[in-house]
C-alpha cells in the first residue's frame, strides 16, 4: 500500500516537473529589427525561428522618408538587434535610435560593400555602358564627373568605416546589386551570431543555403541580360535606384529625378531626359512603386517610349504581390526589363 | 405711377434680445404720406424703420406693408455700410438702383442709361460719372445715395438721418427731391433731428420714445407738452426690468 | 531671343501642356482673386486651400493618383468648410475669419489624422506640390473646364457679387440672392483651388489666384482693369516661370509662383495706382 501511494506521488511529480521544466527548455526568440522591408525579407531567411522580426517600412513604403511612431520607438527600444541599411538610405534612423534609447547591437548591413558616389544628374553622361557582366566588389568607380546632390556633409553613424572612399554622399540602392547581397547576408550572420552564439549553427546553415539561391539567381539574371541585344540595354525610370543594378549587369538606367525621392523635377530635367529618349533611342520606359507615375506617363507619350510595367527599387510590394521577398523582386525586375527591351 | 404703400403696425414690439427699443406700436403711414419720425436718442427710430424693412423680426405684434403687384421699398440706413475703398464709379454705384427692375442677371438698355443719367441730374452730379466712390465729399456722397433712391422709383421711401453732418446747400436740393416724391404720390417717411426743418416741410409727425407718444399733424405733435413727455421716458434699456404686463 | 523665350516650348510638348495649363489657370483664378481681394478675403483663399488638403489627401488613398478621386475629395472637403463658415458668419454672431479659421483647421487636422493612419506615403508629397510639367489629357480638360465655368459664372453674378462687397445692407434690401452669391462665390473659389492643385499642389495654387491680383490693384482703379492686369500678370507668371524652370533648373511650381511674387512686388514700387516710388515722387498735380 504505501509502495503504491509513494510511486503514484512520485510520478505525479515527475509529471509536474516535466510540465514546469519544459517552458524553461522552449526557447525565447530575439527581438530584431530590421529598418524597411528588402532588409527584413533577408534578415528573416537568415535568423529563422530564433528570431522575432519587426519591420518597420513596410511594403511599398518608402525608406528615404519615414516618419518613424512611438510604437517603432518601443520596437527598437526592446530590440537586442537593429539592421540597418547604412550609406544614410534611412535619414531618421539616427534619431529614433537614440531617442529610443535602446542599447541593442546596430549594424549597417551594406558595410564592406564598394559604394558608388551619388552623381548629379545633368552631369551624368549615363553614357557609361559597363561591359562586365560581374561588377566589382573592390574598387571604385571611375572618374565622371561627379557632383555632390545634397548638402548634407554629416559623417556615416555608428561609425561604419567605408570601403575605402572619401567624402560626400553615396548611393544607398546597394541591394540591387545581388553579389552585394551576399555580403549584407554575411554582415546579418555574423551580427546575429555575436548576440546568439548559440543559434550559431542554425544561423549559418541559413545563410548558407540563401546564398546558395542567390547565386542561381545572379547566374539567372546575367543570362537574361545577355539575351538582350547590346544596342538595346538602355531603360527609362523616375527614380534613379539602380546605379549598382546597371554597373553589376550591364543595363543602362537613364532618370529624370535625383536619387531621393523628395526633389522635384525641373522643367529643365524633364527636357534632357526627352531629348536623351529620343537621341538613344531608348525604347522602354519603366514607372516604380514609389514615385510619381503621371510624369512618366506625359514622357512616355511625348517620345513613343513604352511604358513597360513597374519596377520595384526600395521596397518589396506586399507578400500577395510580384515581389514579396528579395529574390523574387529581383525575378520580377529583370523579367519585367527583358519582355520590355526584348521585344 | 406705382400704387402708394401703406404701413400699418399692430401692436408692435422691436427691439434685441428681449429688451424692447420700441414699444406696443399701433397705427398706420397712410399711402402718399410724407411723415417724420422724430424723438430723443435710444427712441427707437431706426429700429422701427428696420422693422419695416424686414431687417428686424418683431418680437410681438405685426407689420403690415400693403403690396401690390409693383410695390418696391427704398431704404437709406442711417451710417452708410458702404465701403468706400471698393473700386467703383459713381455711375456704376447709382445704377444699382435699378436692380429692381433688372434683377440680377439684366442687362442695361439705353432707356435705363437715359434713366441713370437723368438721376445723376437730378442730383447735381452731372459730369461726376467716372469718380470713384471713395473720392466724394460727405455731401457728394449722399447725393448719389439720392440718385440711387430715385432709380429705384419706389412706392415706399425710407430716410435713417438723411442729413446728419451734410452741408445746407446739399440738404436743401435733397429736400427738394423730398418733395417731388411727396408729389408722386409715394409714401416717404424720414427719421430727422431737426425740428424745424419737420415744421417746415414734413406734413405728418411721429413722435416716438420707445413708445408713440403722438401721431398724426405735425402741428399737434409737435406740442411742448408732447415733447417734455417723451423727453422723460427712459433712454437706456432696464437690466431689471420686470416682463412686460401691457396688452 | 528665340532661343531664350520660345524654343523651349517649340522643341517639347510636355512645355506646351504646361504654359497651356498654367494659362488656364491664371484666367479662372485672376478675376476671382481680384474678387477675393476686394472682399477683404485674401487669407480665406489660403485657408480654403489648407481646408482642400485633407480631402484630397483621402482621395488619394481610396484610388491613388486619380485624378476623379483627388478632384471630387478636394471639392467635397473644401464645399463643406465654405458652406459651413459661410454659414455661421451669416446667421451667427462669429465673423468670417473666426468661422472659416475654426473650420479650416479642423479640416486639416482630420485629414492629417486619417493620412497618419495609413503611414506615410511619398506620393503624398506629390499632392502637396502638384506636377505642372506632367498634366495629362483629363487634367488640362479638368482645368480648362473650371475655368469657363469660372468665368461664366463670374460675368453671370457680376453685379450682385459687386454690390455684396460695396453695400451689402443695399443688397439685403433688394434682393434675397446676397446668401447665395456668397457661397456660389465660394464654391468658385473652390473650384479653381482644386483645380490649381493638380498643377501646382494645394500649397501653390493660391499663389497664382492672391498674387497677380494683389499686384494688379498698383495699375489700375476700376474693377475690370484690374481683373485684365490681374489675369495678364498670372499668365505671364506662368510662362516665365516655366521658362525659368527650364533655364535655371528650378522646380517649374514653385518658379512660377516666385515669378508672381516679383510682379508683386515690382507692382507694389512701380505701379501707377499708388506704388511706393509714385508716392515718394508725386509729380505736379492738375488744376481741377
Amino acid at each position: 500500500m504505501l509502495v503504491k501511494r509513494n510511486v503514484v506521488t512520485l510520478l505525479m511529480v515527475a509529471a509536474l516537473a516535466s510540465f514546469t521544466a519544459l517552458p524553461a527548455t522552449a526557447q525565447e526568440r530575439i527581438p530584431v529589427v530590421a529598418t524597411f522591408s528588402i532588409l527584413g525579407d533577408l534578415v528573416s531567411r537568415v535568423g529563422g525561428d530564433r528570431i522575432d522580426l519587426t519591420t518597420l517600412v513596410g511594403p511599398d513604403g518608402d525608406g528615404h522618408v519615414y516618419s518613424p511612431t512611438p510604437a517603432d520607438a518601443r520596437r527598437v527600444a526592446e530590440a537586442r538587434l537593429v539592421v540597418t541599411n547604412g550609406l544614410e538610405f534611412e535619414g531618421w534612423i539616427d534619431r529614433l535610435i537614440a531617442s529610443s534609447g535602446t542599447d541593442a547591437k546596430v549594424i549597417a548591413a551594406s558595410d564592406s560593400i564598394a559604394a558608388i558616389a551619388e552623381e548629379e544628374d545633368e552631369d551624368d553622361d549615363t553614357g557609361h555602358d559597363h561591359g562586365h557582366a560581374k561588377g566589382h566588389s573592390h574598387g571604385h568607380s571611375h572618374g565622371h564627373d561627379r557632383k555632390d546632390a545634397h548638402n548634407h556633409s554629416h559623417d556615416h553613424a555608428q561609425g561604419r568605416d567605408h570601403a575605402g572612399h572619401e567624402h560626400g554622399e553615396f548611393d544607398p540602392h546597394a541591394w540591387q546589386d545581388v553579389d552585394n547581397v551576399k555580403a549584407y547576408v554575411a554582415n546579418i550572420r555574423d551580427a546575429l551570431v555575436e548576440i546568439d552564439p548559440e543559434g550559431a549553427e542554425a544561423y549559418a546553415e541559413n545563410a548558407e543555403g540563401y546564398l546558395a539561391e542567390l547565386a542561381d539567381l545572379e547566374k539567372d539574371i546575367e543570362a537574361a541580360v545577355a539575351s538582350i541585344p547590346e544596342d538595346r540595354r538602355k531603360v527609362i525610370t523616375t527614380h534613379d535606384a539602380f546605379a549598382y543594378f546597371s554597373r553589376a549587369y550591364g543595363l543602362e538606367f537613364i532618370a529624370p529625378q535625383g536619387v531621393s525621392t523628395e526633389s522635384e523635377a525641373s522643367a529643365r530635367d524633364v527636357g534632357e531626359i526627352i531629348r536623351q529618349i529620343r537621341e538613344l533611342g531608348v525604347r522602354a520606359v519603366f514607372v516604380e512603386n514609389i514615385s510619381d507615375p503621371r510624369l512618366i506617363e506625359r514622357i512616355s507619350a511625348e517620345t513613343g517610349a513604352q511604358v513597360g510595367g513597374t519596377l520595384y527599387s526600395d521596397a518589396l510590394s506586399p507578400p500577395e504581390g510580384p515581389a514579396g521577398t528579395y529574390i523574387e523582386m529581383m525575378r520580377h525586375n529583370i523579367r519585367v526589363l527583358s519582355e520590355a527591351l526584348a521585344s | 405711377m406705382t400704387r402708394a404703400t401703406a404701413i400699418r403696425f399692430d401692436d408692435v414690439t422691436l427691439g434685441y434680445g428681449r429688451h424692447p427699443a420700441v414699444h406696443h406700436l399701433r397705427g398706420e403711414f397712410a399711402p402718399g404720406s410724407l411723415t417724420a419720425i422724430v424723438g430723443p436718442n435710444g427712441a427707437g427710430k431706426s429700429t422701427l424703420l428696420k422693422g419695416v424693412v424686414g431687417a428686424l423680426r418683431p418680437l410681438a405684434g405685426r407689420i403690415a406693408v400693403s403690396s401690390g403687384p409693383r410695390t418696391r421699398i427704398a431704404y437709406l440706413p442711417q451710417a452708410a455700410e458702404l465701403d468706400r475703398s471698393f473700386p467703383l464709379s459713381v455711375y456704376d454705384l447709382v445704377a444699382m438702383g435699378l436692380w429692381q427692375t433688372s434683377g440680377v442677371f439684366g442687362g442695361i438698355g439705353r432707356k435705363d442709361k437715359a434713366k441713370i443719367d437723368e438721376a445723376i441730374a437730378a442730383v447735381g452730379l452731372t459730369g461726376f460719372e467716372r469718380r470713384s466712390i471713395g473720392t466724394l465729399s460727405g455731401g457728394q456722397m449722399q447725393r448719389v445715395l439720392f440718385a440711387r433712391l430715385l432709380l429705384q422709383d419706389a412706392s415706399l421711401i425710407l430716410l435713417d438721418e438723411p442729413f446728419t453732418a451734410i452741408d445746407a446747400k446739399t440738404t436743401a436740393d435733397l429736400l427738394d427731391l423730398v418733395r417731388r416724391w411727396h408729389d408722386e404720390e409715394r409714401t416717404v417717411v424720414a427719421v430727422l433731428h431737426d425740428v424745424d426743418m419737420v415744421r417746415r416741410v414734413f406734413p405728418q409727425t411721429l413722435l416716438i420714445a420707445r413708445e408713440a407718444v403722438a401721431w398724426g399733424e405735425t402741428e399737434t405733435v409737435l406740442q411742448p407738452e408732447n415733447l417734455l413727455r417723451a423727453r422723460r421716458m427712459v433712454e437706456a434699456s432696464d437690466p431689471f426690468a420686470r416682463v412686460c404686463e401691457r396688452a | 531671343m528665340y532661343e531664350l523665350l520660345i524654343a523651349p516650348f517649340v522643341e517639347f510638348e510636355f512645355m506646351r501642356r504646361a504654359l497651356i495649363g498654367a494659362a488656364a489657370l491664371a484666367l479662372g483664378a485672376g478675376p476671382v482673386g481680384v474678387f477675393l481681394m476686394l472682399r477683404r478675403m485674401s487669407l480665406t483663399g489660403d485657408a480654403m486651400a489648407h481646408a482642400i488638403l485633407p480631402g484630397a489627401a483621402v482621395g488619394f488613398l481610396i484610388a491613388g493618383l486619380s485624378l476623379p478621386a483627388m478632384t471630387i475629395g478636394g471639392l467635397v472637403a473644401g464645399v463643406i468648410v465654405a458652406v459651413l463658415s459661410g454659414l455661421v458668419t451669416r446667421f451667427t454672431a462669429l465673423k468670417e475669419d473666426a468661422s472659416l479659421a475654426a473650420f479650416y483647421l479642423l479640416s486639416l487636422a482630420l485629414g492629417v489624422t486619417i493620412v497618419s493612419m495609413r503611414g506615410s506615403n511619398i506620393d503624398l508629397m506629390h499632392v502637396l506640390f502638384g506636377t505642372v510639367l506632367a498634366l495629362d489629357d483629363g487634367a488640362l480638360l479638368l482645368i480648362t473646364s473650371i475655368t469657363s465655368i469660372t468665368l461664366l459664372t463670374l460675368a453671370l453674378l457680376y453685379r450682385p457679387l459687386v454690390l455684396e462687397c460695396v453695400d451689402p445692407v443695399f443688397l439685403r434690401s433688394v434682393s434675397r440672392s446676397g446668401t447665395p452669391v456668397h457661397l456660389i462665390f465660394l464654391a468658385l473659389v473652390v473650384l479653381n483651388l482644386v483645380g490649381g492643385f493638380h498643377a501646382l499642389g494645394t500649397l501653390l495654387a493660391v499663389g497664382l489666384m492672391m498674387l497677380p491680383a494683389a499686384a494688379s490693384r498698383f495699375w489700375s482703379a476700376d474693377i475690370t482693369m484690374m481683373t485684365v492686369a490681374a489675369t495678364g500678370i498670372g499668365m505671364a507668371s506662368g510662362a516665365l516661370g516655366l521658362l525659368l524652370s527650364y533655364h535655371a533648373e528650378l522646380p517649374a511650381g514653385p518658379a512660377i509662383i516666385l515669378v508672381a511674387g516679383f510682379a508683386y512686388l515690382g507692382s507694389l514700387f512701380l505701379g501707377r495706382e499708388g506704388g511706393l516710388l509714385w508716392l515718394v515722387l508725386p509729380g505736379r498735380h492738375l488744376e481741377a
